[in-house]
């Protein structure tokens, strides 16, 4: 029977794929190169975006750099080409989709060709508890973390897929896939980040559109500033302490750079995304109650709470 | 060394609880009493939400009933007044913060203190990411997701002064695991998943321990919103479309025994665990195996030809 022979290829293939993802934990596979690629990066004016876009104008690609600030925008143009990279950039707001359409219409013009990697970094969070958060600073964090997804893929996907060339890369966060106290907007937004990733990558995949891929990169908190004060108990933070920003790009661009699907910084964060979906919700609530992480957002929170006073926005990524 | 008490204890403590939640499964729990709550469910007008109104009106609550559809939600406040309780009905665009936030006032001043919400309401474009116009993917999240926020904000203080009440978040299987083509909701659904569990650690945090949450993740029901999405023929006798009656009384089931999650059918679980547990290689595997990879194409089809004709895909 079909069905038989299909449940056997199933279980063939799941053993398959398990077997080859813990060689490849040891055995890197070969890095595809992406030398004269056109990679867009949006929120490149901040702590990861910088970084992002001297990797990949390392590694030979031509990169477009979008934020919302200018002035932080030109520092990146200015690093990348001080390596001898070659840069765009534009100020974009993604949370205005007509924003987004205009200037992808105007990097293709400019550019005379189509994005080819698309990593979607920009992000914020509120950093402030639910019910003291202004609801202008609630629908941010959902606008720029989730709502640009749907904008900048609906803006450049066509064309990767005409083409059955390009990379979709989502800078989400563990805090999409388990969550914390406190940062309601941000876990809402960076979870809505991964079902959106999730999905797309299933429907590229049915479409069997191969050449197009896409990578999940859920990095632990990294330590740009954004989640400054946010801290775990002593003890465990000495195995999962906040992430240096290089390291965490350089652990995405080996990720993105071998086509994999997901990757979580550091992957000890993979334990607890499991024990999420595993054990009970008292059990997990039991366990960051001893780690400390049921309220390691609070001194963060706290220290928002002046800086907000003076309008100074909690940005980046 | 004082952390490795707490660790042992911690892993005592732990043991104990999957213990508890293995018992749970197998002995019915006590239900709580909700007889004289006020209960406000959204989406009140469709086909679940009603089943919810009616099942908290058998249970002695009283109901405040809010959907965008007045017709619909006039309809199953009168069948709820039939049980014997006082249930008043608003109209609610959920996609409009300010709509929230007044009607919720008006609820305070005109029927009282709500205790237990039911974050019910929800929608789907119904169209692949690339074919479906922005308006449609705003209205999803901003229905299935940012709604939560708002209606939270909206009663969550009164239910923290007086520590009682319970928060229910109607989400879905597509909210802990996805499928192709469907990336408003399920971007939607992870969202409301997201601020749900976010919300719960809070309240476990700042130990009020008289708010409750129960979090509700059904497989698709069979209430028309997700008409033709179909698995594999072999399985589908397996994993039918759930039945709404089935779905509103098993949540009922957790909520009135105050349990933080439940899938429905249990066996929802298990695509849950091994997107977590496998490699995304070896799900995908299993996908097309199960017809899961596919199983919105004819619904998306249906509602091309839906909004071809001028209708909107709604619950």
């Amino acid at each position: 029977m079909i069905f038989l022979m299909d449940l056997q290829m199933m279980l063939l293939d799941m053993i398959y794929y398990m077997l080859r993802n813990s060689v490849r934990i040891f055995v890197r596979p070969r890095s595809k190169p992406i030398d004269g690629e056109l990679v867009l990066i949006t929120g490149a004016g901040g702590g990861l975006g910088r970084l992002f876009a001297q990797e990949f104008s390392k590694h030979g690609a031509e990169v477009v750099l979008w934020d919302v600030n200018s002035s932080a925008n030109e520092q990146t143009a200015k690093l990348v080409r001080e390596q001898g990279g070659k840069v765009h950039t534009y100020t974009v707001d993604v949370t205005n989709r007509d924003d987004v359409y205009k200037n992808a219409d105007q990097v293709r013009k400019d550019l005379g060709r189509n994005v080819s990697m698309l990593v979607n970094n920009a992000g914020v969070v509120a950093g402030k508890r639910l019910l003291e958060c202004p609801d202008d600073l609630v629908e941010r964090t959902l606008k720029v973390n989730c709502h640009a997804l749907f904008w900048t893929v609906k803006a450049f996907l066509p064309q990767m897929k005409a083409q059955n060339h390009g990379h979709i890369v989502t800078i989400a966060s563990v805090l999409g896939l388990f969550s914390t106290a406190c940062v309601e907007d941000y876990c809402a937004s960076k979870f809505a980040a991964v079902g959106f990733h999730e999905s797309l990558a299933h429907e590229l995949v049915a479409e069997q559109v191969e050449g197009v891929k896409t990578t999940l990169v859920c990095p632990y908190i990294v330590d740009t500033g954004m989640f400054d004060g946010c801290k775990i108990r002593d003890e465990v933070e000495l195995f999962l302490a906040p992430l240096e920003p290089q390291y965490c790009v350089e652990q995405a661009m080996n990720a993105i750079l071998v086509d994999q699907p997901l990757v979580c910084i550091p992957r000890l964060t993979y334990l607890p995304v499991l024990f999420r979906a595993l054990l009970p919700w008292e059990s997990n609530v039991i366990a960051y109650r001893f780690m400390g992480s049921d309220k390691c957002m609070y001194p963060f929170i706290d220290s928002t709470k002046p800086k907000l006073e003076s309008n100074h926005v909690i940005e980046a990524a | 060394m004082l952390f490795i008490r707490d660790l042992l204890l911690m892993l005592i403590h732990l043991t104990g609880s999957i213990f508890c939640a293995i018992l749970t499964t197998v002995f019915r729990p006590r239900l709580k009493c909700i007889d004289g709550e006020l209960c406000l469910i959204t989406g009140a007008g469709g086909a679940l939400g009603r089943l919810f109104a009616l099942e908290f009106a058998k249970e002695g609550a009283h109901l405040v009933l809010w959907d965008c559809n007045t017709a619909a939600n006039e309809r199953t406040a009168e069948l709820a007044r039939e049980l014997g309780v006082q249930v008043r009905a608003y109209t609610v665009d959920l996609s409009q913060r300010q709509s929230i936030y007044d009607t919720a006032d008006r609820v305070r001043q005109e029927v009282g203190h709500v205790s237990i919400l039911v974050n019910n309401a929800g929608v789907v474009a119904g169209r692949r990411l690339l074919d479906c116009p922005d308006e449609l993917l705003e209205r999803t999240l901003l229905v299935n997701c940012h709604a939560l926020f708002w209606m939270t904000k909206a009663f969550l203080p009164q239910m923290k002064s007086k520590n009682h009440g319970h928060i229910i978040t109607v989400a879905s299987a597509l909210g802990l695991f996805s499928t192709a083509c469907v990336e408003d909701y399920c971007a939607s659904k992870f969202g409301a998943v997201g601020f749900h569990e976010s919300l719960t650690h809070e309240l476990h945090a700042e130990n009020l321990d008289g708010i409750k949450t129960t979090l509700v993740c059904p497989y698709i029901v069979d209430t028309g919103m997700f008409a033709g999405c179909e698995i594999r023929q072999e399985l589908r006798s397996l994993i039918p479309p759930l039945e709404p009656l089935y779905t509103v009384q098993q949540s009922m089931q957790a909520i009135l025994s105050e349990q933080q999650m439940i899938c429905i059918p249990r066996l929802m679980y298990i695509p849950f665990l091994t997107r977590a547990l496998l490699p995304w290689e070896a799900n995908v595997a299993t996908y097309r195996f199960m017809g899961g990879d596919t199983c919105m194409l004819p619904f998306i089809k249906n509602t091309e030809q839906k909004m071809s004709n001028g209708h909107i895909s709604q619950i």
